[in-house]
């Protein structure tokens, strides 16, 4: 197992520099430069010159990489956002935990739907319920987010006025959690679609534990239905679930673009849309790298949670 | 301008989507009908919607190039920070001397001086605003001027002409500037830019003693006052957020915006009571202003939006006293651009009042572009050939199919509206309405076959009046690129239905899509090389005269300008600026010869803003075309 994180870690470290040195240098090849798009179409030369020497941009791209990656390093600094005039590293630290309530509180919501009503969907397998709850799925699957978050809006908050039409607003997590009513509809234009991804998944996977050889000696043995679901197919049919909750972990510390622009929630997708429709470069790869590091400790988590769960799982050094 | 019978219709339209408890009345503002009456109320929280992407983020009011900005400015800074003079006068963006800190500039000895004299108003510290706050301001400008954003270079302008500025008394301060100038011009592009300083803000740390900077009673343009200027504007730029000499140093300066003592010495109406990182700013009375009109409201507040339809769901949820209306949100198009022609239904709490910017749209063409094997900026130096693509663009139509109706045409540098004195008589008419038939005759009986949907070609080479014109040979295809910024649906619009027009006569276009930012940025003056290759660039933006109000072209038209990113050259618009800047020659001279020679390609202007204001509000018309707001004029009423 030692030998398997070892792997990982170093494998990740090379995924991270890779992610940060492609967007990089894709930032880069982008014609015009930073300046004039930072400093606006009356920027003089002078002005342009001075940006330039300032940031580091006169020099060649290797030497500039190399330098983002020493402050990063050692300062932990992610450099400054023109745009927004703050450091990256204050935009994340703002962004991230709003975007960890948001995404997370969904997400937490949807896994407590939706493996209950995967089961029930087994359970009542081609039963009217279970008809019921694919179509239902399917339609909320299918349903972009932008038209089910207007629709949600235009009903509860602006006709019968029981929500917010705003997510909370608030600059901390605690501003944030202390108005439940403005984060009801965010939350549910989130967690309807996750659920139904979740849901779908979490049928199929059951089904077809519980066509399993070791389902059916349980049941040989004369264990009851009740044990036979929750004690030997439930564990084995979450496997596919805990890899969708690691494959999740970006998107919970990314940011939901669509929902957080759709609820005005300032959280880390709208930043890094942000950051891409101005080519902002140091906040584009503050975003990046946030986005980077998520996703290996994402797939990171996934791989030791199925040892955790099937103990037939071993990571073995070879 | 417009009929009686027009705003009398829209006034019965407006009404009849309206379900206002107050009294409506015919009263115009900028031609469409607002409510009047109800009794006054004292206090209430008012809240505004800030533009998608455009919420303030920086407070000293001496802002650098990338933050020089309206939404810091004018509707952020200029609430508490009154600039020397103030424009913006009923829906024109005249000389208000009403609301300016001074009364009018004289001007003596051949224009070469100017005497200011202050009129009473006092800092919330309870000091007075002086004449010394001004060549405080002087020379922080002088010591830093390419740290400020309105700085241009090369043009003679502030403050590069300016030799001395002295206080001669705590009322006057006396300017004497190196040659003369026009009197309009340097009052409404130079003087403009000035923002008196309380002594408080010369400090170089916190805790220091006023005035200890130096700066503040330095005198005007020595070396040693530069020295001590740069440290304090250092040190008050990193109190703002923006450390010049290290940007990337950590900085946490927004959560201290509404609580530092240096922010909190303000002469307008209004001080900083929160400020956060996405926009939301609340602003409380300032007890002490002086000036004339004093907020009736007890609070103030500007909402950020990620995007106009959460704006739109913000107005219908009831969270906005004042938002605008998106104009896809517009339910019928208006034929007359300064009447609203309906209010949208479900918005029957609020009234809606356009205003149109005090800025021209417009996007250059390469005069200098080696595209096109080399021809295509030896073609774009052909005046037939850009008259041949004005007169394909057909404004009304655009406006009509693509504004709804809200917007207006602009035929050379300054707008049509809003209405102003600036307008010259070439302007007024468009000098080349839409004509494709005279278009083509434009093109054919330049020496080129005309290939309608195809791409023209040049068939007869050389100089004479009838032929394609210097270095652009035999064979050349009427092709050029055009690259135009994406994420505003109208303007999308536009530009595609401009292509399709040019198209029909054959004159081709290449087009690519990109972000603002990067049109922008590849729209730069360069010489005739192989680098200099784009042709046309699109931003999708106009050109607003803000802080050089007055519309010359020494910025857009002059040989080697900054913003001349086309490298358009011409003796006579040089001689034409430099007589409007340096004599007391009148714009429209200049204005006329630009309508004629179409230096760049002149776009129909959308509207600035549908605002859409409770029906329970007042005083937030007429609007400033500058897009200055001024909470102290609103108020409620029963």
């Amino acid at each position: 197992m030692i030998g398997f994180m070892v792997r990982r870690v170093i494998q990740a470290l090379v995924v991270v520099i890779g992610v940060l040195l492609l967007v990089f240098l894709l930032a880069h090849i982008i014609p015009g430069g930073f300046a004039r798009a930072a400093l606006g179409p009356r920027a003089t030369k002078p002005q342009i010159a001075q940006f330039n020497r300032i940031n580091g941009y006169n020099r060649p791209i290797p030497i500039q990489f190399w330098i983002y990656l020493k402050t990063l390093v050692w300062h932990h600094n992610l450099g400054y956002s023109y745009h927004q005039n703050q450091n990256v590293t204050n935009l994340i630290d703002e962004r991230l935990p709003k975007t960890l309530v948001l995404v997370g509180i969904s997400t937490v919501l949807a896994l407590i739907v939706a493996i209950p009503l995967g089961i029930l969907q087994v359970v009542r397998r081609n039963k009217p319920v279970d008809y019921v709850l694919t179509g239902a799925s399917f339609v909320f699957y299918g349903t972009p987010s932008f038209l089910l978050g207007g629709l949600l809006i235009l009903y509860f908050a602006v006709d019968i006025h029981l929500f917010s039409v705003s997510a909370p607003q608030g600059q901390t997590v605690g501003a944030i959690v202390s108005d439940p009513r403005a984060l009801v509809l965010p939350e549910l234009t989130l967690a309807a679609i996750t659920i139904a991804s979740f849901s779908r998944y979490m049928r199929s996977s059951m089904m077809e534990a519980m066509t399993e050889d070791y389902v059916r000696t349980a049941r040989a043995k004369g264990a009851g239905p009740r044990r036979v679901l929750f004690v030997h197919a439930l564990r084995n049919a979450l496997i596919p679930i805990v890899t969708l909750l690691g494959l999740s972990i970006p998107a919970i510390v990314s940011g939901a673009v669509i929902t957080e622009t759709v609820f005005n929630y300032p959280g880390m997708g709208l930043l890094t849309f942000q950051a891409a429709q101005t080519t902002d470069v140091p906040l584009l790869l503050g975003t990046a790298l946030v986005a980077t590091l998520a996703t290996v400790v994402g797939s990171f988590l996934a791989d030791v949670m199925y040892a955790v769960i099937d103990p037939r799982i071993r990571y073995a050094s070879r | 301008m417009f009929s009686v019978a027009a705003v009398a219709i829209a006034a019965a339209l407006l009404l009849a989507a309206c379900s206002s408890t107050t009294t409506p009345s015919s009263t115009s503002g900028q031609g469409t009908s607002v409510p009047t009456g109800g009794t006054p109320q004292s206090g209430g929280t008012a809240t505004w919607a800030e533009l998608p992407g455009s919420a303030p983020n920086f407070i000293f009011p001496f802002d650098p190039p990338g933050l020089f900005s309206v939404p810091n400015i004018s509707q952020f800074q200029y609430l508490m920070y009154r600039p020397l003079y103030w424009f913006g006068s009923g829906t024109t963006p005249n000389l208000n001397l009403s609301l300016s800190l001074a009364k009018a500039p004289v001007y003596t000895n051949n224009s070469e001086t100017i005497t200011i004299d202050m009129v009473p108003y006092t800092w919330s510290n309870g000091e007075t605003v002086t004449a010394q706050d001004v060549v405080f301001w002087m020379n922080m400008m002088h010591a830093e001027k390419n740290s400020f954003g309105a700085y241009v270079p090369g043009i003679n302008a502030i403050p590069d002409d300016v030799t001395n500025v002295v206080a001669t008394s705590p009322t006057e301060v006396t300017f004497t500037l190196s040659g003369q100038v026009n009197t309009n011009w340097y009052t409404y592009n130079n003087l403009s830019q000035v923002t008196p300083m309380p002594e408080a803000w010369d400090v170089t740390a916190a805790g220091a003693t006023a005035g200890s900077g130096g700066c503040f009673s330095g005198a005007y343009g020595t070396a040693a006052t530069d020295a001590k200027c740069t440290k304090v504007f250092d040190y008050l730029a990193t109190e703002a957020g923006y450390n010049p000499s290290n940007p990337k140093a950590a900085n946490n300066s927004f959560s201290t915006y509404a609580t530092n003592p240096l922010w909190q010495v303000v002469d307008g109406p209004w001080h900083l009571t929160s400020f956060d990182s996405t926009g939301d700013v609340s602003m409380a009375p300032n007890p002490h202003y002086s000036g004339p009109v004093k907020p009736k409201l007890s609070k103030f507040e500007e909402l950020p939006y990620t995007d106009e339809s959460t704006e739109y769901n913000a107005l219908l949820g009831g969270k906005l006293n004042v938002g605008y209306l998106p104009l896809a949100n517009v339910p019928k198009a208006t034929t007359n651009p300064e009447v609203v022609a309906e209010q949208d239904p479900r918005l029957s709490g609020f009234y809606l009042n356009e205003y149109y910017g005090w800025e021209f749209a417009y996007f250059p063409i390469n005069f200098n572009s080696s595209g096109n094997s080399g021809a295509a900026g030896k073609i774009i130096a052909q005046l037939y050939f850009r008259q041949a693509m004005q007169t394909l663009v057909d404004q009304p139509a655009i406006i009509q199919k693509v504004f709804k109706g809200y917007g207006a045409p602009e035929y050379g540098p300054v707008p049509v509206l809003p209405v102003t004195s600036f307008l010259s008589s070439g302007e007024k008419t468009n000098p080349y309405p839409y004509d494709p038939t005279k278009a083509k005759n434009l093109l054919s009986s330049h020496g080129w076959k005309i290939n309608a949907g195809g791409t023209d070609t040049c068939i007869k080479p050389g100089t004479a009046s009838d032929e394609c014109g210097a270095g652009i040979p035999a064979g050349t295809p009427l092709t050029f690129n055009m690259q135009f910024a994406t994420g505003i649906t109208t303007q999308t619009e536009a530009v595609n239905d401009e292509i399709s027009s040019w198209d029909s006569v054959g004159i081709h276009i290449d087009e690519t899509t990109s972000t603002f930012d990067t049109v922008i940025g590849n729209a730069t003056a360069c010489t005739p090389g192989p680098s200099c290759t784009w042709e046309f660039q699109d931003w999708a933006g106009s050109w607003v005269y803000s802080p050089d109000i007055y519309p010359s072209g020494e910025e857009l038209f002059a040989t080697g300008a900054v913003a001349n990113y086309g490298s358009y050259t011409d003796t006579t618009d040089d001689a034409n600026i430099k007589a409007t800047d340096f004599t007391n020659a009148t714009l429209d001279t200049y204005e006329n010869y630009l309508a004629q020679q179409v230096p760049v390609i002149y776009l129909p202007d959308q509207v600035q803003s549908l605002t859409e204001i409770q029906n329970t509000m007042r005083g937030v018309t007429p609007q400033n075309p500058l897009s200055t707001i001024t909470p102290e004029n609103w108020y409620f009423v029963k």
